[in-house]
């Protein structure tokens, strides 16, 4: 089904293949693919190289069409993909460079709780979870919100939340952009939209999703690992998920309302899905608007559920979420737009960043990072897969200089649903996953099929190349011992 | 006549109908997205909803059809058992889904889809017969 790529890749280095701009007539900037030999395979056959160069043809874009190590296939643009647009010289915005799941991302909460000391609960503990952690698939969750409350989430985010006592002051300085975009406006969101969301804030959702145990396994950068509270041994948890049925209606939304922009503005486009407007234009402010909005939604409802997951483990533990060391490390954003300004050429340039399966990856000293990681530069949460294991990583100069300050966000799916379960046929994952130490539950009946380890690349060839790319620093290696799926 | 299948695409899934009108194929393709989200055998046709949808053309059609009912069921937790298509021409659609309020005690949610996608999008009359096929984002 995925289109492979016939036309010309040349490697710049070990990491890094270019397709030029000149391979193609409409391309206006050259493609990049950050990708070591273990990974470049998957990007020409998956169909993720075709679409780098297809949004190499947008309006306004600068420097190249980027994609990450963990690219693969996906409406639009690909999953992996970074493209940064002049917004002063017409550059555009695009829903399909952020996404149906606007600002899916990812939150880490660390504690003080050794591996051994909650390994021989873990089943209690994942039950506990998959009983009354939220998922909202098919029923609603806990919180409900008037119009006026959501309202307030869609233009203030985790910061709303967080003043009703559903969160720390603390959560909010760890979040990206403190969990609020500006310039949201909850008018831009739909009816349809809000009813999709209305009872969802607070869930985790189903897919890829899921909420697990993990242990720090390796510490490789001492003083970085330590600002993060990240200790060898102990325990934290993983928070994955975005904006639920809100967001993905804003998307569909705007991809609707966005149809007949590229015959106004006189853009062409290689394929449906990349329809755009001009980041400036009456439709493309409109988007931001709406998409900000669902950004907020998606921080207020990372935030909801992790302080679910606090109450939770006070009452597993029977003692206080502060004596068990539980703070939040961070929380990104991997589906995003932002306005950011950055050097361009020697010229400081205000762009619209999409990140579309790509975090945010801001070096040391960066003016919009917490006091406590201005040293060592911006926390990168890297899920890996069940089976394996996830990475905390940081943002470096070489992120700012190569690729708008963006890095990896994951490992990348290779397996699509249906071949996973096949993969699966005749098979036991729950009884694998437990003979690796991973205690794993879901809500569907194909769930840990679909999500199984093999499903995904690996993560440690994703993590080399960002690594040695100079995109990203390794600080700590975490292995789960739980997960649940939704 | 009229059929729907799903088939396999990367990440996500999608649906292929055939059948010899334009209504029976959006009435295939509606039936086949709630079957993805809620199997229809669990579901009793107490209440009914009316959609109507217009678009620019018949792919746009399609998806702006299978969003609406979408919307239906995640929006207003309304699980289907059937589209009825009153009228469908390559601009605009009227149809009636009946079905009940989503009571997860009887509705068992096998997936959720995020949305309907433009993704080698195809809407086509072909030797007397209807092909439609849409990618769901799951």
């Amino acid at each position: 089904m995925a289109e492979k790529f016939q036309g010309k890749l040349e490697p710049i280095d070990a990491n890094r293949w270019r397709i030029p701009r000149q391979s193609r007539p409409d391309m206006r900037v050259d493609g990049i693919i950050y990708a070591n030999e273990a990974l470049i395979e998957e990007a020409i056959s998956g169909g993720g190289a075709v679409q780098v160069a297809n949004v190499a043809t947008l309006p306004g874009i600068v420097t190249a069409s980027l994609a990450m190590p963990d690219i693969h296939w996906g409406y639009g643009f690909c999953i992996g993909g970074v493209a940064a647009t002049d917004v002063e010289e017409g550059g555009v915005v695009s829903p399909g460079g952020v996404g149906y799941d606007i600002n899916c991302g990812v939150r880490l909460v660390r504690s003080d709780i050794p591996a051994q000391e909650i390994r021989p609960r873990m089943k209690e503990l994942i039950e506990m979870f998959f009983r009354e952690l939220p998922m909202g698939v098919g029923v609603g969750g806990p919180f409900r919100f008037a119009r006026q409350e959501m309202r307030r989430i869609l233009a203030e985010g985790s910061r709303y939340v967080v003043s009703k006592g559903l969160g720390t002051l603390e959560d909010l300085a760890m979040t990206e952009s403190h969990g609020c975009l500006e310039g949201a406006d909850p008018d831009a969101v739909s009816p349809e939209a809000y009813k999709r969301g209305a009872d969802q804030c607070g869930t985790l959702g189903s897919g890829n999703h899921f909420a697990e145990v993990q242990y720090v396994e390796a510490v490789y950068d001492a003083p970085a690992a330590e600002a993060m509270g990240l200790k060898e041994g102990n325990v934290a948890f993983m928070i994955h998920c975005g904006s639920r049925g809100l967001g993905h209606q804003v998307c569909d939304d705007y991809i609707r309302a966005m149809r007949s922009a590229p015959a106004k503005y006189g853009i062409t486009l290689p394929d449906r899905q990349l329809v755009c407007a001009p980041a400036e234009s009456p439709e493309g402010r409109q988007y931001l608007a709406a998409m900000r909005a669902a950004a907020n939604f998606a921080w207020a409802n990372r935030q909801l559920l992790v302080h679910e997951l606090r109450g939770l483990l006070e009452r597993f533990f029977g003692r206080p979420a502060e004596s068990l060391g539980l703070r939040q490390v961070y929380d990104v954003a991997h589906n995003i737009a932002k306005i950011e300004t950055h050097v361009v050429a020697g010229r400081r340039r205000r762009l619209c960043v999409h990140r579309k399966g790509a975090t945010r990856a801001f070096p040391p000293g960066h003016e919009e990072l917490p006091a406590a990681y201005r040293s060592i530069g911006q926390p990168v949460l890297i899920p890996g897969d069940m089976g394996r294991a996830s990475y905390v990583l940081t943002g470096t100069v070489g992120a700012m200089e190569q690729t708008f300050g963006s890095t990896c966000h994951g490992a990348g799916r290779v397996l699509s649903r249906e071949a996973a379960i096949a993969k699966a046929r005749g098979r036991k994952i729950e009884a694998e996953l437990a003979a690796a130490g991973v205690v794993a539950r879901a809500r569907g009946r194909t769930g840990l099929a679909e999500e199984q380890p093999e499903a995904y690349k690996n993560v440690e060839d994703v993590v080399r190349c960002v690594v040695d790319a100079g995109l990203s620093r390794k600080v700590a290696r975490l292995r789960p011992m739980g997960v649940i799926k939704g | 006549m009229k059929h729907c299948r799903t088939f396999e695409h990367t990440a996500d899934m999608g649906l292929e109908a055939h059948a010899d009108t334009i209504e029976e194929l959006f009435e295939a393709l509606g039936e086949g997205l709630a079957e993805v989200i809620c199997p229809r055998r669990q579901v009793a046709a107490r209440q009914m909803r009316v959609l109507e949808v217009a678009a620019e053309d018949l792919e746009a059609l399609a998806v702006d059809f299978l969003s609406a009912v979408l919307n239906v069921i995640e929006g207003q937790r309304f699980a289907l058992a059937a589209v009825r298509v009153i009228h469908a021409d390559s601009g605009a659609i009227r149809a009636e889904v009946s079905g009940e309020p989503l009571d997860p005690s009887r509705h068992r949610i096998e997936r959720e889809v995020k949305a309907v996608t433009y993704h080698q999008l195809q809407v086509v009359h072909e030797g007397g017969q209807w092909l439609g096929r849409v990618i769901l984002d799951i």
